[in-house]
C-alpha cells in the first residue's frame, strides 16, 4: 500500500481530496481550537524537529485507516500562514537527508498536504533559495539542499500548474535546473533537476520555454542519454529519465523515438503497456519501470503463468517503497487511493523497504533486513504445490500459500511503485543472478509477443491516436461503445444501449423510475 | 494505459472542439481521466474578475458515478470548504449518467452566482452569509482579489 500522500483517505492527496465533500466536524473543531497566531511562537528549530519527527512517524504508517501523525497536523497549521509555509519548505530542504529512502516522499507529502500557497509566497520562497547557475553542486559536494530544492520545485510546479507555475520558473530557476544537467554535476542533483523540469513542463507555456532553453544549452538531454552504460544506479536512473523525457516531453528534431531503435527481438515477456496505471514510466524494452508521480503506480506483466513453477527477478535501482509480487487479472490498480499489488485479495507483494509482505491490503512483517538499491528480489510461484516464495539476494524471506485461497487460472508478475522508485525486471531474457535450487520455468522461454505488442509507444502518441478515433453519432449516450437501441417505459426516453440500460434504475434524462424497456427494431 | 472508454474520448473531443464560454477544461497530457479546469467568476457575483482553478477526475466507473471535482484556488463560499470540496447535489445523490463534464462545470459556475448558505459546507462562511451578507460578500471579493486574480 502506498504511503501517506496516496494513502490516508480524505486527508492529504491532491487527488484523494476529490473523494467527495463531507462535513468534517472534527476538522472544524481542530481549527477553532488553535489560536490564530499560534505558529508565530514556533522557532525554526521546532519546525526542523517536526519535519524529522514526521519522517520517523511516516515509516510506521501502513494501514489505510490510520490517522496521519500529529506532526503533520501541526505543520499543516503552521503552513496556513505564508510566513509559516515558507519556513517549513526552507527547513525541509535543509534537513531531509538524501540517504533516507522515504525523504522524497516526506517532502512531497508535506507540500501536498499544506494549503496551496499564493504566488507571492512561492516567489518569496524561490528568491530565498537564491538559485542561479552559479550555485552548482559538483560531484562529491554536499547534495542535500539542491536535491531537496529540486524535489520541492517539482511538487510546486505540479501543484500550481498554470500561470503560477510559469511565474516560479524564473530565468534563474531555469539556469539552475538546466545547468544541473551538465556532466560535472552530482548525478543525484541532475536526476531531480530533470524530474523538476518534467513537472514544470506540465504547463504548456513552460514546456515551450524549457525546450528553447535546452536547445540553447546544446541539448544536454541528448548528452545524458548518450552517456555510456554504467553500473552506477544513479547514473542509470539519469539515463532512463533523459530517454523518457526525450521520447515524451522534450522531443528533439532528428532524434528517433527510442522504441524505433531498441532491440527487443529476444524479449518475449514485458511489462504490459495496456495493463498499467496512468503515470508509470516504462522503458522502451518493456523491462524497466519508474514512478515519478505522487500516486502509487502499478503494472502487470504481459504473460500469465497458468500451471507449473515460475521464477522472475527484479533489480532494485532505488531503495524506497515498492510492492513486487504476483497478481490475478481481477486485482485493481487504484493509484490515487494508494492501492496496488498486494492491496486486495487477488494479489500478494513483498516490500523490503518497510520489511512487509502485503496481501488483501494487510501487511505482515518479514525478515531479511531492509532492502537497498542494487539488491535483487526473486520470487518463485509454485502452482501445483500452491505456495509462493520471496527472496532477497537469494535468501528466502517469506513463503506462504497466500493468493491460492481464491481459485484462479492466471497469475501475473506485477509491481507497484511509490514516487521516485525504479526497478528492472528479468523475466528470463538474461541469466538469473540467484536462481532457486529447484526446477522452474521463466516467462521468456514460454511467452511470445507480436511485433506490435513489443512496441512501448510514448504516451503522447498513444493519446493522439485515441483523440483521432472517430465515434459514431448513433452510439449510446452513456457509454458510446454500443449502438443506442432501447426505449424506457413509462417515460419514453431513448438513446441508450442494452448493457447500460440494464444498470439503470431511473431514467438518466427525467429520473422517472424505469419499469421496463423495449429494444428498438433495427 | 488501462483502456479508455469511448464516452470519455467523446466528451474530451467535444470539450476541445466546442468549449463552454467562461470555462476551460483541458485533459492532462498523460492522464486522460484528469482535467485541469479554469472557471471564470460570473459577472455580478463577488467572484467577478477571478479565475478559479479546479481539478476534475473521472473515476473508474464514470459515467455511472459522478466526476470528482475540487477547487484548487482558495475561495470564500458557503458551499465550498477550505480544502476546495464542493457541496453540490449532482456531484452526489443527484448524479445522472446523462450529465457530463460540461454540465457539471456549468452547475459549479452557477453555484458561484447563487451561493446557498442553507446547505453549507463551510460552516463559518455560511453563518456569516446568513447574519451579515454584506460582510460575507466583502470577504468573498477580498479572497477573489487575493487568490484568484493575477495568480
Amino acid at each position: 500500500m502506498g504511503i501517506c500522500h496516496c494513502k490516508n483517505k480524505g486527508r492529504n492527496s491532491r487527488r484523494r481530496e476529490l473523494d467527495g465533500a463531507s462535513h468534517n466536524a472534527a476538522e472544524d473543531r481542530r481549527d477553532t481550537a488553535l489560536e490564530q497566531d499560534w505558529w508565530k511562537s514556533v522557532s525554526p528549530k521546532d519546525v526542523e524537529m517536526l519535519i524529522l519527527d514526521s519522517l520517523k512517524a511516516i515509516r510506521s504508517l501502513v494501514e489505510n485507516d490510520q490517522e496521519p501523525p500529529q506532526e503533520l497536523f501541526k505543520l499543516h497549521n503552521i503552513a496556513d500562514q505564508d510566513d509559516g509555509w515558507i519556513q517549513i519548505v526552507d527547513s525541509m530542504v535543509r534537513v531531509v537527508p538524501v540517504e533516507d529512502p522515504l525523504g522524497p516522499a516526506v517532502i512531497t507529502l508535506l507540500l501536498d498536504d499544506c494549503p496551496l500557497p499564493n504566488k507571492n509566497a512561492v516567489l518569496r520562497l524561490s528568491s530565498k533559495f537564491n538559485l542561479s547557475s552559479k550555485n552548482r553542486v559538483s560531484r562529491g559536494m554536499d547534495n542535500r539542499k539542491p536535491r531537496n530544492i529540486c524535489i520541492a520545485l517539482g511538487v510546486l510546479a505540479e501543484k500550481l500548474s498554470g500561470p503560477s507555475s510559469v511565474a516560479i520558473l524564473t530565468s534563474a530557476t531555469l539556469d539552475f535546473l538546466i545547468g544541473n544537467l551538465e556532466d560535472e554535476i552530482d548525478p543525484v542533483v541532475t536526476l531531480f533537476s530533470l524530474i523538476a523540469l518534467e513537472k514544470f513542463a506540465q504547463t504548456s507555456e513552460n514546456k515551450v520555454t524549457i525546450k528553447r532553453r535546452l536547445a540553447e544549452a546544446g541539448d544536454p538531454l541528448l548528452r545524458l542519454e548518450a552517456r555510456p552504460p554504467s553500473s552506477d544506479l544513479i547514473e542509470s536512473q539519469v539515463k532512463f529519465c533523459a530517454t523518457w523525457a526525450l521520447d515524451n516531453l522534450f522531443l528533439v528534431e532528428g532524434r528517433k523515438f527510442s522504441y524505433e531503435t531498441v532491440d527487443v527481438l529476444n524479449i518475449n515477456a514485458m511489462l504490459n503497456t495496456k495493463d498499467v496505471s496512468e503515470y508509470l514510466k516504462i522503458s522502451p524494452d518493456g523491462l524497466e519501470a519508474r514512478c515519478d508521480a505522487y500516486s502509487f503506480e502499478s503494472v502487470r506483466c504481459t504473460f500469465p503463468a497458468t500451471e507449473g513453477v515460475w521464477f522472475y527477478e527484479v533489480l532494485l535501482l532505488t531503495p524506497g517503497v515498492m510492492q513486487i509480487g504476483w497478481a490475478l487479472k481481477h486485482s485493481k490498480f487504484l493509484n490515487h487511493e494508494g492501492y496496488g499489488i498486494g492491496d486486495d485479495e487477488y494479489s500478494v507483494a513483498y516490500d523490503g523497504c518497510r520489511e512487509l509482505v502485503w496481501f488483501a491490503a494487510r501487511s505482515q512483517e518479514v525478515g531479511g533486513g531492509r532492502w537497498k538499491a542494487g539488491d535483487i528480489v526473486g520470487t518463485l510461484l509454485d502452482i501445483p504445490a500452491k505456495v509462493l516464495h520471496f527472496y532477497l539476494n537469494g535468501v528466502q524471506v517469506f513463503s506462504s500459500d497466500l493468493l491460492f485461497t481464491v481459485s484462479a487460472n492466471k497469475y501475473f508478475a506485477g509491481a507497484s511503485f511509490m514516487s521516485f522508485q525504479q526497478c528492472r525486471f528479468n523475466f528470463g531474457s538474461d541469466p538469473f543472478r540467484f536462481p532457486p535450487d529447484t526446477e522452474f520455468k521463466s516467462f521468456n522461454d514460454y511467452a511470445s509477443l507480436s511485433p506490435q505488442e513489443r512496441i512501448v509507444l510514448p504516451r503522447h502518441l498513444e493519446m493522439e491516436a485515441l483523440r483521432n478515433m472517430s465515434i459514431r453519432e448513433d452510439s449510446c449516450a452513456i457509454c458510446f461503445d454500443s449502438q443506442a437501441e432501447t426505449t424506457l417505459i413509462p417515460c419514453g426516453h431513448s438513446g441508450f444501449c442494452q448493457t447500460c440500460t440494464a444498470q439503470l434504475f431511473e431514467c438518466p434524462m427525467c429520473r422517472a423510475k424505469i419499469d421496463r424497456f423495449t429494444v428498438d427494431p433495427t | 494505459m488501462v483502456s479508455l472508454p469511448r464516452r470519455i474520448i467523446k466528451e474530451t473531443q467535444r470539450l476541445l472542439q466546442e468549449p463552454v464560454p467562461g470555462i476551460s477544461a483541458v485533459p492532462d497530457d498523460s492522464n486522460a481521466r484528469y482535467f485541469h479546469v479554469i472557471v471564470t467568476g460570473p459577472d455580478d457575483s463577488p467572484f467577478e474578475g477571478g479565475l478559479f482553478k479546479l481539478e476534475l477526475f473521472l473515476p473508474e466507473d464514470y459515467p455511472m458515478s459522478a466526476p470528482k471535482v475540487r477547487f484548487v484556488t482558495k475561495i470564500y463560499h458557503p458551499n465550498i470548504d477550505r480544502l476546495g470540496r464542493i457541496c453540490l447535489d449532482i456531484l452526489k445523490d443527484k448524479w445522472s449518467p446523462a450529465l457530463q463534464i460540461r454540465t457539471v462545470l456549468l452547475s459549479i459556475q452557477a453555484l458561484l452566482s447563487a451561493p446557498n448558505p442553507d446547505d453549507p459546507l463551510a460552516n463559518d462562511v455560511a453563518e456569516l452569509w446568513k447574519v451579515d451578507e454584506a460582510e460575507a460578500i466583502r470577504n468573498a471579493k477580498e479572497w477573489t482579489r487575493r487568490y484568484a486574480m493575477d495568480n
